[in-house]
Protein backbone atom coordinates (compact mmCIF):
# COMPACT_ATOMS: atom_id res chain seq x y z
CA UNK A 1 0.00 0.00 0.00
CA UNK A 2 1.54 3.13 -1.04
CA UNK A 3 0.20 7.18 -1.43
CA UNK A 4 -1.33 7.29 -4.73
CA UNK A 5 -2.19 10.95 -5.65
CA UNK A 6 -4.41 9.98 -8.00
CA UNK A 7 -6.40 8.10 -5.71
CA UNK A 8 -6.24 11.41 -3.31
CA UNK A 9 -7.97 12.74 -6.10
CA UNK A 10 -10.63 10.16 -6.65
CA UNK A 11 -11.38 10.58 -3.00
CA UNK A 12 -11.70 14.11 -3.17
CA UNK A 13 -13.97 14.67 -6.16
CA UNK A 14 -16.17 11.88 -4.43
CA UNK A 15 -16.12 13.64 -0.79
CA UNK A 16 -17.22 16.72 -2.64
CA UNK A 17 -21.41 15.42 -3.25
CA UNK A 18 -21.67 15.07 0.28
CA UNK A 19 -19.97 18.54 1.85
CA UNK A 20 -23.62 19.79 1.95
CA UNK A 21 -24.58 17.27 4.19
CA UNK A 22 -21.36 18.62 6.58
CA UNK A 23 -22.25 22.20 5.68
CA UNK A 24 -26.11 21.27 6.49
CA UNK A 25 -25.78 20.10 10.19
CA UNK A 26 -23.06 22.56 10.83
CA UNK A 27 -24.89 25.38 9.81
CA UNK A 28 -28.18 23.58 11.71
CA UNK A 29 -26.66 23.14 15.10
CA UNK A 30 -25.55 26.82 15.11
CA UNK A 31 -28.47 28.41 14.44
CA UNK A 32 -30.41 26.34 17.04
CA UNK A 33 -27.63 26.28 19.05
CA UNK A 34 -27.58 30.52 19.17
CA UNK A 35 -31.13 30.64 19.59
CA UNK A 36 -31.27 28.14 22.76
CA UNK A 37 -27.61 29.89 24.08
CA UNK A 38 -29.39 33.18 23.79
CA UNK A 39 -32.40 32.18 25.80
CA UNK A 40 -30.21 30.81 28.08
CA UNK A 41 -27.85 33.34 28.48
CA UNK A 42 -30.75 36.40 28.91
CA UNK A 43 -32.08 33.53 31.54
CA UNK A 44 -29.11 33.15 33.49
CA UNK A 45 -28.23 37.01 33.41
CA UNK A 46 -31.78 38.51 34.37
CA UNK A 47 -31.89 35.40 37.11
CA UNK A 48 -34.84 34.42 36.12
CA UNK A 49 -36.06 32.51 39.43
CA UNK A 50 -37.29 29.28 38.48
CA UNK A 51 -35.37 28.85 35.01
CA UNK A 52 -32.09 29.90 36.21
CA UNK A 53 -30.66 27.19 38.44
CA UNK A 54 -32.45 25.22 35.51
CA UNK A 55 -29.95 26.92 32.64
CA UNK A 56 -26.83 26.78 35.15
CA UNK A 57 -27.11 23.19 35.33
CA UNK A 58 -27.76 22.73 31.79
CA UNK A 59 -24.75 24.71 31.00
CA UNK A 60 -22.62 22.74 33.20
CA UNK A 61 -23.84 19.18 32.31
CA UNK A 62 -23.38 20.25 28.14
CA UNK A 63 -20.29 21.38 29.10
CA UNK A 64 -18.89 18.06 31.78
CA UNK A 65 -19.56 15.65 29.13
CA UNK A 66 -18.21 14.88 25.57
CA UNK A 67 -20.58 15.32 23.13
CA UNK A 68 -20.49 11.83 22.18
CA UNK A 69 -22.81 11.05 25.05
CA UNK A 70 -25.23 13.35 24.37
CA UNK A 71 -25.28 12.35 20.45
CA UNK A 72 -25.80 8.56 22.00
CA UNK A 73 -28.12 9.38 24.93
CA UNK A 74 -30.61 11.67 22.24
CA UNK A 75 -30.41 8.72 19.54
CA UNK A 76 -30.94 5.60 21.68
CA UNK A 77 -32.95 7.73 24.78
CA UNK A 78 -35.10 10.01 22.25
CA UNK A 79 -36.91 7.18 20.59
CA UNK A 80 -38.09 5.20 24.00
CA UNK A 81 -39.71 8.41 25.14
CA UNK A 82 -41.40 9.69 22.45
CA UNK A 83 -42.98 5.86 22.07
CA UNK A 84 -43.74 5.81 25.81
CA UNK A 85 -45.38 9.34 25.22
CA UNK A 86 -46.96 7.97 21.66
CA UNK A 87 -48.61 5.11 23.39
CA UNK A 88 -50.06 7.09 25.97
CA UNK A 89 -51.58 9.66 24.16
CA UNK A 90 -52.88 7.24 21.38
CA UNK A 91 -50.93 9.52 18.30
CA UNK A 92 -50.20 6.97 15.26
CA UNK A 93 -46.41 7.82 15.57
CA UNK A 94 -43.77 5.44 15.35
CA UNK A 95 -39.90 6.72 16.18
CA UNK A 96 -38.34 4.86 13.78
CA UNK A 97 -40.49 7.02 11.33
CA UNK A 98 -37.42 9.71 12.22
CA UNK A 99 -34.99 10.44 9.89
CA UNK A 100 -31.22 9.42 11.18
CA UNK A 101 -29.79 12.87 10.13
CA UNK A 102 -32.74 14.50 12.66
CA UNK A 103 -31.40 13.17 15.77
CA UNK A 104 -27.73 14.25 14.68
CA UNK A 105 -29.37 17.94 14.45
CA UNK A 106 -30.97 17.54 18.26
CA UNK A 107 -28.37 16.16 19.36
CA UNK A 108 -25.77 18.94 18.19
CA UNK A 109 -28.42 22.13 18.68
CA UNK A 110 -28.56 20.64 22.30
CA UNK A 111 -24.30 20.64 22.90
CA UNK A 112 -24.09 24.07 20.36
CA UNK A 113 -26.64 25.29 23.12
CA UNK A 114 -25.00 25.20 26.38
CA UNK A 115 -21.41 26.44 24.81
CA UNK A 116 -23.21 29.25 22.64
CA UNK A 117 -24.86 30.48 25.56
CA UNK A 118 -21.44 31.23 27.27
CA UNK A 119 -20.27 32.91 23.77
CA UNK A 120 -23.84 34.95 24.60
CA UNK A 121 -23.10 35.65 28.06
CA UNK A 122 -18.86 37.25 27.84
CA UNK A 123 -20.64 39.26 24.61
CA UNK A 124 -23.66 40.58 26.75
CA UNK A 125 -20.80 41.04 29.64
CA UNK A 126 -18.48 42.89 27.63
CA UNK A 127 -21.24 45.73 26.98
CA UNK A 128 -21.29 48.53 29.06
CA UNK A 129 -23.28 48.64 31.99
CA UNK A 130 -24.04 52.55 30.97
CA UNK A 131 -25.54 51.51 27.57
CA UNK A 132 -28.14 49.96 29.32
CA UNK A 133 -28.95 52.74 31.88
CA UNK A 134 -27.94 55.19 29.02
CA UNK A 135 -31.27 53.62 27.11
CA UNK A 136 -33.53 53.51 29.41
CA UNK A 137 -32.84 57.26 30.43
CA UNK A 138 -33.84 58.34 27.23
CA UNK A 139 -37.21 56.49 27.83
CA UNK A 140 -36.55 53.01 25.35
CA UNK A 141 -37.58 49.66 27.55
CA UNK A 142 -35.54 46.68 28.30
CA UNK A 143 -37.02 45.16 25.36
CA UNK A 144 -36.01 48.18 23.48
CA UNK A 145 -32.29 48.58 24.63
CA UNK A 146 -31.35 44.98 24.63
CA UNK A 147 -32.19 45.16 20.88
CA UNK A 148 -31.19 48.03 19.03
CA UNK A 149 -27.93 48.95 21.74
CA UNK A 150 -26.80 46.16 23.91
CA UNK A 151 -26.97 43.04 21.10
CA UNK A 152 -25.60 44.65 18.41
CA UNK A 153 -22.53 45.71 20.38
CA UNK A 154 -22.27 42.20 22.55
CA UNK A 155 -22.35 40.61 18.97
CA UNK A 156 -19.52 42.75 18.03
CA UNK A 157 -17.47 41.80 21.36
CA UNK A 158 -18.40 37.96 20.55
CA UNK A 159 -17.56 37.32 17.21
CA UNK A 160 -14.27 35.40 17.05
CA UNK A 161 -16.06 33.47 19.69
CA UNK A 162 -18.77 32.43 17.22
CA UNK A 163 -16.54 31.60 14.54
CA UNK A 164 -15.03 29.34 17.31
CA UNK A 165 -18.15 27.86 17.91
CA UNK A 166 -18.85 27.42 13.91
CA UNK A 167 -15.41 25.62 13.63
CA UNK A 168 -15.80 23.54 16.58
CA UNK A 169 -19.40 22.24 15.44
CA UNK A 170 -18.29 21.47 11.97
CA UNK A 171 -15.40 19.72 13.60
CA UNK A 172 -17.93 18.08 15.98
CA UNK A 173 -20.15 16.88 12.60
CA UNK A 174 -17.74 14.12 12.38
CA UNK A 175 -19.20 12.32 15.28
CA UNK A 176 -22.66 11.88 13.38
CA UNK A 177 -20.89 8.84 11.49
CA UNK A 178 -22.00 7.16 14.52
CA UNK A 179 -25.74 7.36 13.82
CA UNK A 180 -24.84 6.55 10.51
CA UNK A 181 -25.46 9.74 8.55
CA UNK A 182 -23.01 10.03 5.39
CA UNK A 183 -21.46 13.16 5.90
CA UNK A 184 -17.75 13.67 4.97
CA UNK A 185 -16.09 11.73 7.24
CA UNK A 186 -18.41 8.11 6.98
CA UNK A 187 -18.36 8.79 3.15
CA UNK A 188 -14.53 8.83 3.50
CA UNK A 189 -14.77 5.44 5.62
CA UNK A 190 -17.08 3.84 2.34
CA UNK A 191 -14.37 5.16 0.03
CA UNK A 192 -11.09 4.06 1.88
CA UNK A 193 -12.87 0.95 2.85
CA UNK A 194 -14.30 -0.18 -0.90
CA UNK A 195 -11.00 0.68 -2.16
CA UNK A 196 -8.89 -0.45 0.66
CA UNK A 197 -6.65 2.51 0.86
CA UNK A 198 -7.55 3.97 3.84
CA UNK A 199 -4.43 7.07 4.36
CA UNK A 200 -5.41 8.88 0.84
CA UNK A 201 -9.22 8.84 1.40
CA UNK A 202 -8.65 10.30 4.71
CA UNK A 203 -5.88 12.93 3.67
CA UNK A 204 -8.74 14.05 1.20
CA UNK A 205 -10.99 14.59 4.00
CA UNK A 206 -8.53 15.72 6.23
CA UNK A 207 -8.01 18.29 3.03
CA UNK A 208 -11.26 19.48 2.75
CA UNK A 209 -11.58 20.15 6.83
CA UNK A 210 -9.08 22.36 6.69
CA UNK A 211 -10.29 24.10 3.78
CA UNK A 212 -13.82 24.37 5.17
CA UNK A 213 -12.20 25.67 8.44
CA UNK A 214 -9.90 28.60 6.42
CA UNK A 215 -12.78 29.44 4.42
CA UNK A 216 -14.95 29.83 8.18
CA UNK A 217 -12.20 32.03 9.74
CA UNK A 218 -11.29 33.94 6.10
CA UNK A 219 -15.28 35.03 6.27
CA UNK A 220 -15.68 35.65 10.46
CA UNK A 221 -12.39 38.23 9.90
CA UNK A 222 -14.70 40.11 6.98
CA UNK A 223 -17.69 40.25 8.93
CA UNK A 224 -15.62 41.52 12.16
CA UNK A 225 -14.27 43.84 9.90
CA UNK A 226 -17.51 45.15 8.53
CA UNK A 227 -19.47 44.99 12.30
CA UNK A 228 -16.17 47.06 14.45
CA UNK A 229 -16.83 50.33 11.89
CA UNK A 230 -18.48 52.06 14.37
CA UNK A 231 -15.56 51.68 16.64
CA UNK A 232 -12.93 53.27 15.00
CA UNK A 233 -11.83 55.66 17.45
CA UNK A 234 -10.58 59.22 16.36
CA UNK A 235 -12.53 62.08 15.09
CA UNK A 236 -14.49 61.68 12.06
CA UNK B 1 -34.70 -4.54 20.91
CA UNK B 2 -34.34 -2.08 23.24
CA UNK B 3 -35.92 -2.40 27.32
CA UNK B 4 -37.61 -0.15 29.50
CA UNK B 5 -35.57 2.68 31.25
CA UNK B 6 -34.12 1.25 34.78
CA UNK B 7 -32.27 3.77 36.58
CA UNK B 8 -30.95 0.84 39.11
CA UNK B 9 -28.50 0.23 35.96
CA UNK B 10 -26.67 3.31 35.92
CA UNK B 11 -25.85 2.61 39.41
CA UNK B 12 -24.51 -0.77 38.24
CA UNK B 13 -22.50 0.54 35.36
CA UNK B 14 -20.48 3.26 37.13
CA UNK B 15 -18.26 1.19 38.89
CA UNK B 16 -17.64 -0.56 35.60
CA UNK B 17 -16.69 2.72 34.03
CA UNK B 18 -14.30 3.71 36.66
CA UNK B 19 -12.66 0.22 36.32
CA UNK B 20 -11.34 1.71 32.59
CA UNK B 21 -11.21 5.08 33.76
CA UNK B 22 -7.30 4.45 34.24
CA UNK B 23 -7.21 4.19 30.13
CA UNK B 24 -8.54 6.99 30.19
CA UNK B 25 -6.05 9.56 32.30
CA UNK B 26 -3.04 7.41 30.50
CA UNK B 27 -4.62 8.93 27.01
CA UNK B 28 -4.89 12.47 28.92
CA UNK B 29 -1.76 12.38 30.73
CA UNK B 30 0.56 11.31 27.87
CA UNK B 31 -1.40 13.81 25.40
CA UNK B 32 -0.68 16.41 27.83
CA UNK B 33 2.85 15.93 28.63
CA UNK B 34 3.46 15.69 24.79
CA UNK B 35 1.36 18.41 24.15
CA UNK B 36 2.88 20.83 26.92
CA UNK B 37 6.42 19.80 24.65
CA UNK B 38 5.37 20.05 20.86
CA UNK B 39 3.35 23.25 21.79
CA UNK B 40 6.58 24.85 23.68
CA UNK B 41 8.77 23.91 20.89
CA UNK B 42 6.28 25.46 18.38
CA UNK B 43 6.14 28.47 19.86
CA UNK B 44 9.20 29.11 20.18
CA UNK B 45 10.38 29.88 16.44
CA UNK B 46 6.65 32.49 16.43
CA UNK B 47 8.31 34.22 19.84
CA UNK B 48 11.61 34.78 18.21
CA UNK B 49 10.68 35.01 14.55
CA UNK B 50 13.08 32.63 13.40
CA UNK B 51 12.36 32.48 9.41
CA UNK B 52 11.82 28.95 7.88
CA UNK B 53 10.92 27.55 11.18
CA UNK B 54 8.39 29.54 11.76
CA UNK B 55 6.22 28.79 8.85
CA UNK B 56 6.68 25.57 9.64
CA UNK B 57 4.99 26.29 13.14
CA UNK B 58 2.28 27.83 11.31
CA UNK B 59 1.32 25.17 8.84
CA UNK B 60 1.57 22.60 12.26
CA UNK B 61 -1.23 24.60 14.29
CA UNK B 62 -3.31 24.72 11.60
CA UNK B 63 -3.55 21.66 10.18
CA UNK B 64 -4.18 20.72 14.17
CA UNK B 65 -6.21 23.37 14.73
CA UNK B 66 -7.99 23.18 11.05
CA UNK B 67 -9.11 19.32 10.93
CA UNK B 68 -11.24 17.62 13.66
CA UNK B 69 -9.68 15.23 15.66
CA UNK B 70 -11.20 12.17 14.23
CA UNK B 71 -9.84 12.70 10.84
CA UNK B 72 -6.49 12.79 12.82
CA UNK B 73 -6.76 9.91 14.71
CA UNK B 74 -7.55 7.92 11.54
CA UNK B 75 -4.95 9.82 9.73
CA UNK B 76 -2.02 8.41 11.65
CA UNK B 77 -3.23 5.52 12.62
CA UNK B 78 -3.56 4.46 8.76
CA UNK B 79 -0.55 6.85 7.61
CA UNK B 80 2.27 6.54 10.17
CA UNK B 81 3.16 3.40 9.69
CA UNK B 82 3.29 4.19 6.02
CA UNK B 83 5.35 7.12 6.35
CA UNK B 84 7.72 5.63 9.16
CA UNK B 85 7.97 2.31 6.54
CA UNK B 86 9.67 4.51 3.87
CA UNK B 87 12.49 5.20 6.34
CA UNK B 88 13.16 1.97 7.15
CA UNK B 89 11.38 1.90 10.94
CA UNK B 90 8.78 -0.47 11.75
CA UNK B 91 6.14 0.23 13.68
CA UNK B 92 3.27 -1.71 12.53
CA UNK B 93 3.40 -3.72 15.73
CA UNK B 94 3.16 -1.06 17.99
CA UNK B 95 -0.01 -0.81 20.43
CA UNK B 96 -2.84 1.08 19.34
CA UNK B 97 -2.44 2.97 22.21
CA UNK B 98 0.59 4.67 21.33
CA UNK B 99 -0.96 6.07 17.98
CA UNK B 100 -3.61 7.60 19.67
CA UNK B 101 -1.84 9.56 22.96
CA UNK B 102 0.59 10.59 19.91
CA UNK B 103 -2.32 12.17 18.10
CA UNK B 104 -3.92 13.53 21.12
CA UNK B 105 -0.65 15.09 22.13
CA UNK B 106 -0.19 16.45 18.51
CA UNK B 107 -3.63 17.81 18.87
CA UNK B 108 -3.08 19.26 22.05
CA UNK B 109 0.26 20.83 21.14
CA UNK B 110 -1.53 23.22 18.54
CA UNK B 111 -3.56 24.71 21.28
CA UNK B 112 -0.57 24.94 23.85
CA UNK B 113 1.24 26.41 21.08
CA UNK B 114 -1.37 28.90 20.37
CA UNK B 115 -1.98 29.28 24.74
CA UNK B 116 1.98 30.40 25.24
CA UNK B 117 1.62 32.79 22.50
CA UNK B 118 -1.04 34.07 24.12
CA UNK B 119 0.08 34.49 27.28
CA UNK B 120 4.32 35.18 26.46
CA UNK B 121 2.01 38.43 24.11
CA UNK B 122 0.20 39.57 26.69
CA UNK B 123 3.38 40.07 29.40
CA UNK B 124 4.48 44.00 29.25
CA UNK B 125 6.84 44.57 27.15
CA UNK B 126 8.62 46.83 29.71
CA UNK B 127 9.42 44.01 31.77
CA UNK B 128 11.30 42.25 29.40
CA UNK B 129 12.85 46.15 29.10
CA UNK B 130 13.60 46.40 32.70
CA UNK B 131 15.43 42.28 32.93
CA UNK B 132 18.04 43.92 29.93
CA UNK B 133 18.48 46.91 31.85
CA UNK B 134 19.76 45.62 34.72
CA UNK B 135 21.81 43.15 32.52
CA UNK B 136 19.84 40.31 32.58
CA UNK B 137 20.44 38.19 28.86
CA UNK B 138 17.45 37.02 26.47
CA UNK B 139 17.53 33.42 28.91
CA UNK B 140 17.12 35.18 32.14
CA UNK B 141 15.01 37.35 31.36
CA UNK B 142 12.48 34.61 29.86
CA UNK B 143 12.80 32.20 32.63
CA UNK B 144 12.94 34.73 35.28
CA UNK B 145 10.72 37.36 34.40
CA UNK B 146 8.67 36.48 31.67
CA UNK B 147 7.23 33.18 32.31
CA UNK B 148 6.47 33.33 35.86
CA UNK B 149 3.72 36.06 34.67
CA UNK B 150 2.86 34.50 31.36
CA UNK B 151 2.01 30.45 33.22
CA UNK B 152 -0.16 32.63 35.67
CA UNK B 153 -2.22 34.08 32.67
CA UNK B 154 -1.63 30.76 30.75
CA UNK B 155 -3.16 28.74 33.29
CA UNK B 156 -7.11 29.36 32.74
CA UNK B 157 -6.68 28.84 29.18
CA UNK B 158 -4.47 25.27 29.73
CA UNK B 159 -7.92 24.21 32.17
CA UNK B 160 -9.85 24.36 29.03
CA UNK B 161 -7.51 22.86 26.78
CA UNK B 162 -7.31 19.97 29.36
CA UNK B 163 -11.21 19.72 29.74
CA UNK B 164 -11.26 19.72 26.06
CA UNK B 165 -8.93 17.16 25.77
CA UNK B 166 -10.45 15.09 28.73
CA UNK B 167 -14.04 14.98 26.55
CA UNK B 168 -11.96 14.61 23.55
CA UNK B 169 -10.83 11.35 24.60
CA UNK B 170 -13.96 9.68 24.32
CA UNK B 171 -12.97 9.60 20.55
CA UNK B 172 -10.33 7.10 21.11
CA UNK B 173 -12.82 3.97 20.81
CA UNK B 174 -13.20 4.76 17.29
CA UNK B 175 -9.51 2.95 17.06
CA UNK B 176 -10.52 -0.07 19.26
CA UNK B 177 -9.21 1.40 22.41
CA UNK B 178 -10.91 0.10 25.78
CA UNK B 179 -11.36 3.28 27.41
CA UNK B 180 -14.67 4.09 29.03
CA UNK B 181 -16.62 5.08 26.05
CA UNK B 182 -15.80 1.68 24.47
CA UNK B 183 -16.60 0.14 27.89
CA UNK B 184 -19.52 2.06 27.71
CA UNK B 185 -20.58 0.57 24.35
CA UNK B 186 -19.88 -2.78 25.02
CA UNK B 187 -21.27 -2.64 28.38
CA UNK B 188 -24.72 -1.39 26.44
CA UNK B 189 -24.61 -4.02 23.76
CA UNK B 190 -24.55 -6.66 26.05
CA UNK B 191 -27.47 -5.38 28.41
CA UNK B 192 -29.19 -4.16 25.89
CA UNK B 193 -29.58 -0.67 28.15
CA UNK B 194 -28.10 2.03 25.88
CA UNK B 195 -29.29 4.92 27.71
CA UNK B 196 -28.41 3.99 31.08
CA UNK B 197 -25.14 2.79 29.86
CA UNK B 198 -24.69 6.49 28.22
CA UNK B 199 -26.16 8.22 31.33
CA UNK B 200 -23.76 6.70 33.54
CA UNK B 201 -20.78 7.16 31.30
CA UNK B 202 -21.79 11.39 31.21
CA UNK B 203 -22.06 11.03 34.92
CA UNK B 204 -18.84 9.77 35.49
CA UNK B 205 -17.49 12.35 32.43
CA UNK B 206 -18.99 15.04 34.41
CA UNK B 207 -17.12 14.39 37.85
CA UNK B 208 -14.09 13.81 36.80
CA UNK B 209 -14.26 17.15 34.62
CA UNK B 210 -15.56 18.74 37.71
CA UNK B 211 -12.69 17.37 39.78
CA UNK B 212 -9.80 18.55 37.26
CA UNK B 213 -11.56 21.89 36.85
CA UNK B 214 -11.86 22.24 40.86
CA UNK B 215 -7.78 20.92 41.24
CA UNK B 216 -6.66 23.80 38.64
CA UNK B 217 -8.31 26.56 39.89
CA UNK B 218 -6.41 25.68 43.37
CA UNK B 219 -3.21 25.92 41.29
CA UNK B 220 -4.17 29.10 39.82
CA UNK B 221 -4.96 30.42 43.13
CA UNK B 222 -1.80 29.43 44.65
CA UNK B 223 -0.16 30.45 41.35
CA UNK B 224 -1.76 34.12 41.99
CA UNK B 225 -0.82 34.83 45.63
CA UNK B 226 1.81 37.61 44.65
CA UNK B 227 -1.19 39.67 43.16
CA UNK B 228 -3.47 38.66 46.31
CA UNK B 229 -1.05 39.61 48.87
CA UNK B 230 -0.54 42.95 47.34
CA UNK B 231 -4.30 43.94 47.81
CA UNK B 232 -4.39 42.18 51.29
CA UNK B 233 -1.79 44.74 52.41
CA UNK B 234 -3.38 47.18 50.30
CA UNK B 235 -6.85 46.63 52.61
CA UNK B 236 -4.65 46.55 55.69
CA UNK B 237 -3.42 50.08 55.04
CA UNK B 238 -6.33 51.33 54.11
CA UNK B 239 -8.38 49.34 57.48
CA UNK B 240 -8.51 53.01 58.61
CA UNK B 241 -10.93 54.16 55.92
CA UNK B 242 -12.61 50.78 55.89
CA UNK B 243 -16.13 52.12 54.67
CA UNK B 244 -14.00 54.00 51.93
CA UNK B 245 -12.44 51.37 50.88
CA UNK B 246 -15.59 48.90 50.60
CA UNK B 247 -17.49 51.44 48.62
CA UNK B 248 -14.90 51.44 45.96
CA UNK B 249 -14.10 47.74 45.73
CA UNK B 250 -18.23 47.04 45.65
CA UNK B 251 -18.10 49.73 42.61
CA UNK B 252 -15.07 47.66 40.95
CA UNK B 253 -15.31 44.58 41.73
CA UNK B 254 -12.13 42.67 41.40
CA UNK B 255 -13.14 39.18 41.19
CA UNK B 256 -11.49 37.86 37.64
CA UNK B 257 -13.13 36.94 35.03
CA UNK B 258 -12.22 33.44 33.72
CA UNK B 259 -12.79 32.77 29.86
CA UNK B 260 -15.16 29.99 29.94
CA UNK B 261 -15.32 28.60 33.59
CA UNK B 262 -16.92 25.79 34.30
CA UNK B 263 -19.77 26.54 36.77
CA UNK B 264 -19.78 29.97 34.64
Amino acid sequence: MKLDPSFIWTAFTQLLSVIPTTLLITAVSVACGLIIGTAVALIRTFRVPVLAPIAAGYVTFIRGTPMLTHLLLIYFGLPIALDALAAQFGWGFRSASIPMIAFAFIAFSITAGGYASEVVRSGLLAVNRGQMEAAHSVGMTTAQALRRIVIPQAFAASLPNISNLVVGMLHASTLAFTVSVVEVTAKAQIVASTNWKFFDAYLAAALIYWGLTLLVERASGLVERRINVYDRGGVA
Amino acid sequence: MEQSFEIGYVFQFIPKLISTLGTTLTIVAGAVFLGLAAGFLAALPRLYRVPVLQRVSQLYVSFFRGTPILIQLFLFYFGLPEVLKQIGIDVSKAPVLFFVILTYGLHTGAAVCEMIRAAVGSVDRGQVEAAYAVGMNGYRAFTRIVFPQAIAIALPIFSNVLLALTKETSLAFSLGIMEMTGKAQSLSTLTQHFVEAYLSLALVYLAVCFLLEKLLLGVEWRLLRHERQESETRAWFRSWKKIKWRRYSSEFPLERKEAGSYEA
